[in-house]
Protein backbone atom coordinates (compact mmCIF):
# COMPACT_ATOMS: atom_id res chain seq x y z
CA UNK A 1 0.00 0.00 0.00
CA UNK A 2 1.54 3.33 -1.00
CA UNK A 3 1.54 6.52 1.07
CA UNK A 4 -1.34 8.13 -0.83
CA UNK A 5 -3.57 5.11 -0.26
CA UNK A 6 -2.75 5.14 3.46
CA UNK A 7 -3.56 8.87 3.69
CA UNK A 8 -6.86 8.36 1.83
CA UNK A 9 -7.76 5.46 4.09
CA UNK A 10 -7.02 7.53 7.21
CA UNK A 11 -8.96 10.49 5.79
CA UNK A 12 -12.02 8.29 5.15
CA UNK A 13 -11.82 6.83 8.65
CA UNK A 14 -11.50 10.32 10.13
CA UNK A 15 -14.48 11.60 8.12
CA UNK A 16 -16.54 8.61 9.27
CA UNK A 17 -15.61 9.38 12.89
CA UNK A 18 -16.51 13.08 12.50
CA UNK A 19 -19.86 12.28 10.89
CA UNK A 20 -20.85 9.75 13.55
CA UNK A 21 -24.39 10.34 14.86
CA UNK A 22 -26.87 8.13 16.67
CA UNK A 23 -30.27 7.43 15.07
CA UNK A 24 -33.15 9.78 15.94
CA UNK A 25 -34.78 7.29 18.35
CA UNK A 26 -31.81 7.76 20.70
CA UNK A 27 -33.08 11.27 21.48
CA UNK A 28 -35.95 9.69 23.46
CA UNK A 29 -33.53 7.20 25.05
CA UNK A 30 -31.22 10.05 26.14
CA UNK A 31 -34.13 12.12 27.45
CA UNK A 32 -35.41 9.15 29.47
CA UNK A 33 -31.95 8.60 30.99
CA UNK A 34 -31.70 12.32 31.88
CA UNK A 35 -35.17 12.36 33.52
CA UNK A 36 -34.44 9.15 35.46
CA UNK A 37 -31.06 10.51 36.62
CA UNK A 38 -32.66 13.78 37.81
CA UNK A 39 -35.42 11.84 39.61
CA UNK A 40 -32.72 9.66 41.19
CA UNK A 41 -30.87 12.78 42.34
CA UNK A 42 -34.04 14.17 43.91
CA UNK A 43 -34.70 10.87 45.71
CA UNK A 44 -31.08 10.80 46.85
CA UNK A 45 -31.28 14.37 48.15
CA UNK A 46 -34.63 14.21 49.94
CA UNK A 47 -35.56 10.60 50.66
CA UNK A 48 -32.37 8.62 51.25
CA UNK A 49 -30.31 8.82 54.40
CA UNK A 50 -26.75 7.77 55.18
CA UNK A 51 -23.51 8.01 53.26
CA UNK A 52 -24.50 7.43 49.64
CA UNK A 53 -21.81 9.43 47.88
CA UNK A 54 -21.22 6.63 45.37
CA UNK A 55 -24.86 6.90 44.25
CA UNK A 56 -24.54 10.67 43.80
CA UNK A 57 -21.41 10.22 41.68
CA UNK A 58 -23.07 7.45 39.64
CA UNK A 59 -26.18 9.56 38.98
CA UNK A 60 -24.00 12.48 37.86
CA UNK A 61 -22.24 10.22 35.34
CA UNK A 62 -25.60 8.80 34.14
CA UNK A 63 -26.94 12.34 33.66
CA UNK A 64 -23.91 13.28 31.53
CA UNK A 65 -24.22 10.09 29.45
CA UNK A 66 -27.94 10.82 28.86
CA UNK A 67 -27.19 14.37 27.72
CA UNK A 68 -24.36 13.15 25.49
CA UNK A 69 -26.73 10.66 23.83
CA UNK A 70 -29.24 13.49 23.25
CA UNK A 71 -26.47 15.66 21.84
CA UNK A 72 -25.31 12.94 19.42
CA UNK A 73 -28.79 11.96 18.20
CA UNK A 74 -29.82 12.81 14.67
CA UNK A 75 -32.86 14.94 13.87
CA UNK A 76 -35.97 13.50 12.26
CA UNK A 77 -34.88 15.12 8.99
CA UNK A 78 -31.12 15.48 9.02
CA UNK A 79 -29.80 17.74 6.27
CA UNK A 80 -26.84 20.04 5.62
CA UNK A 81 -28.46 22.92 7.49
CA UNK A 82 -29.00 20.94 10.69
CA UNK A 83 -25.41 19.69 10.45
CA UNK A 84 -24.20 23.30 10.11
CA UNK A 85 -26.40 24.46 13.03
CA UNK A 86 -25.13 21.60 15.19
CA UNK A 87 -21.53 22.55 14.40
CA UNK A 88 -22.31 26.15 15.38
CA UNK A 89 -23.89 25.02 18.65
CA UNK A 90 -20.80 22.92 19.53
CA UNK A 91 -18.53 25.88 18.78
CA UNK A 92 -20.62 28.20 20.97
CA UNK A 93 -20.79 25.61 23.77
CA UNK A 94 -17.01 25.19 23.69
CA UNK A 95 -16.29 28.94 23.90
CA UNK A 96 -18.96 29.63 26.54
CA UNK A 97 -17.80 26.57 28.51
CA UNK A 98 -14.19 27.77 28.62
CA UNK A 99 -15.27 31.28 29.70
CA UNK A 100 -17.57 29.74 32.34
CA UNK A 101 -14.77 27.53 33.70
CA UNK A 102 -12.45 30.55 33.92
CA UNK A 103 -14.88 33.10 35.37
CA UNK A 104 -17.29 31.10 37.53
CA UNK A 105 -14.83 30.16 40.34
CA UNK A 106 -14.17 33.89 40.92
CA UNK A 107 -17.91 34.67 40.86
CA UNK A 108 -18.63 31.88 43.38
CA UNK A 109 -15.75 33.03 45.59
CA UNK A 110 -16.78 36.69 45.36
CA UNK A 111 -20.47 36.06 46.06
CA UNK A 112 -19.69 33.67 48.91
CA UNK A 113 -17.41 36.22 50.61
CA UNK A 114 -19.79 39.09 49.94
CA UNK A 115 -22.79 37.35 51.51
CA UNK A 116 -20.96 36.31 54.67
CA UNK A 117 -17.47 37.40 55.58
CA UNK A 118 -14.94 34.58 55.58
CA UNK A 119 -17.02 32.52 53.14
CA UNK A 120 -15.87 29.63 51.00
CA UNK A 121 -12.22 29.24 50.03
CA UNK A 122 -11.35 29.71 46.35
CA UNK A 123 -11.77 26.48 44.39
CA UNK A 124 -11.92 25.51 40.73
CA UNK A 125 -15.05 24.04 39.16
CA UNK A 126 -15.40 20.28 39.02
CA UNK A 127 -15.49 18.37 35.74
CA UNK A 128 -19.18 17.54 36.24
CA UNK A 129 -20.18 21.20 36.53
CA UNK A 130 -18.24 22.23 33.40
CA UNK A 131 -19.39 19.27 31.28
CA UNK A 132 -23.02 19.66 32.38
CA UNK A 133 -22.90 23.37 31.53
CA UNK A 134 -21.33 22.75 28.10
CA UNK A 135 -23.86 20.04 27.20
CA UNK A 136 -26.73 22.23 28.39
CA UNK A 137 -25.48 25.18 26.32
CA UNK A 138 -25.02 22.96 23.25
CA UNK A 139 -28.52 21.47 23.46
CA UNK A 140 -30.10 24.84 24.22
CA UNK A 141 -28.31 26.70 21.42
CA UNK A 142 -28.98 23.93 18.90
CA UNK A 143 -32.67 23.98 19.78
CA UNK A 144 -32.79 27.79 19.52
CA UNK A 145 -30.81 27.93 16.28
CA UNK A 146 -33.24 25.43 14.75
CA UNK A 147 -36.19 27.42 16.03
CA UNK A 148 -34.99 30.69 14.51
CA UNK A 149 -33.61 29.27 11.26
CA UNK B 1 -26.62 36.19 -2.11
CA UNK B 2 -30.23 36.36 -3.22
CA UNK B 3 -32.35 33.83 -5.02
CA UNK B 4 -35.60 33.31 -6.90
CA UNK B 5 -36.34 29.81 -5.66
CA UNK B 6 -39.81 30.86 -4.58
CA UNK B 7 -40.58 31.87 -8.18
CA UNK B 8 -39.08 28.69 -9.62
CA UNK B 9 -41.05 26.65 -7.12
CA UNK B 10 -44.25 28.46 -8.12
CA UNK B 11 -43.55 27.73 -11.80
CA UNK B 12 -43.36 24.02 -11.01
CA UNK B 13 -46.39 24.38 -8.72
CA UNK B 14 -44.56 22.86 -5.76
CA UNK B 15 -45.03 23.56 -2.08
CA UNK B 16 -41.99 24.06 0.17
CA UNK B 17 -42.61 20.63 1.63
CA UNK B 18 -42.78 18.94 -1.78
CA UNK B 19 -39.61 20.66 -2.96
CA UNK B 20 -37.87 19.72 0.30
CA UNK B 21 -38.78 16.04 -0.17
CA UNK B 22 -37.61 16.06 -3.77
CA UNK B 23 -34.11 17.24 -2.87
CA UNK B 24 -33.90 15.47 0.51
CA UNK B 25 -33.91 18.35 2.99
CA UNK B 26 -36.36 19.66 5.58
CA UNK B 27 -39.12 22.19 4.79
CA UNK B 28 -37.47 24.65 7.20
CA UNK B 29 -34.25 24.51 5.16
CA UNK B 30 -36.15 25.48 1.99
CA UNK B 31 -37.84 28.28 3.94
CA UNK B 32 -34.46 29.56 5.19
CA UNK B 33 -32.95 29.44 1.69
CA UNK B 34 -35.90 31.33 0.20
CA UNK B 35 -35.62 33.96 2.95
CA UNK B 36 -31.85 34.31 2.21
CA UNK B 37 -31.01 33.23 5.75
CA UNK B 38 -29.08 30.18 4.59
CA UNK B 39 -26.74 29.73 1.64
CA UNK B 40 -26.96 26.11 0.43
CA UNK B 41 -24.00 23.94 -0.49
CA UNK B 42 -22.95 23.40 -4.11
CA UNK B 43 -24.50 19.92 -4.01
CA UNK B 44 -27.88 21.30 -2.95
CA UNK B 45 -27.67 24.14 -5.49
CA UNK B 46 -26.96 21.59 -8.25
CA UNK B 47 -29.88 19.42 -7.10
CA UNK B 48 -32.12 22.49 -7.41
CA UNK B 49 -30.61 23.25 -10.81
CA UNK B 50 -31.39 19.71 -11.96
CA UNK B 51 -34.96 19.95 -10.69
CA UNK B 52 -35.65 23.39 -12.17
CA UNK B 53 -33.80 22.40 -15.35
CA UNK B 54 -31.89 25.71 -15.30
CA UNK B 55 -28.30 26.74 -14.57
CA UNK B 56 -27.59 27.69 -10.94
CA UNK B 57 -26.81 31.28 -11.99
CA UNK B 58 -30.40 31.72 -13.15
CA UNK B 59 -31.83 31.50 -9.65
CA UNK B 60 -28.86 32.38 -7.40
CA UNK B 61 -27.38 35.87 -7.74
CA UNK B 62 -24.51 37.55 -5.94
CA UNK B 63 -25.35 40.82 -4.17
CA UNK B 64 -23.21 43.83 -3.20
CA UNK B 65 -22.76 42.29 0.29
CA UNK B 66 -20.88 39.34 -1.27
CA UNK B 67 -18.25 41.58 -2.89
Amino acid sequence: MNTEKIINCERKRFQKFIKFRLPHRFMAVGLTIVVLAILGMLVHAFALEGDMDWLKQLLKKILLVGMLIMSLSKDKVEDEMTISLRAQSYAIAFVVGVVYALVMPYVEYGVSNLVHSGGEAFKDLGDFQVLLFMLMIQLMFYHNLKRYR
Amino acid sequence: MENTIKVERAILNLTQDELAKKIGVSRQTINSIEANRYVPSTVLALKLSQLFNKPVNDFFKLTIDDA
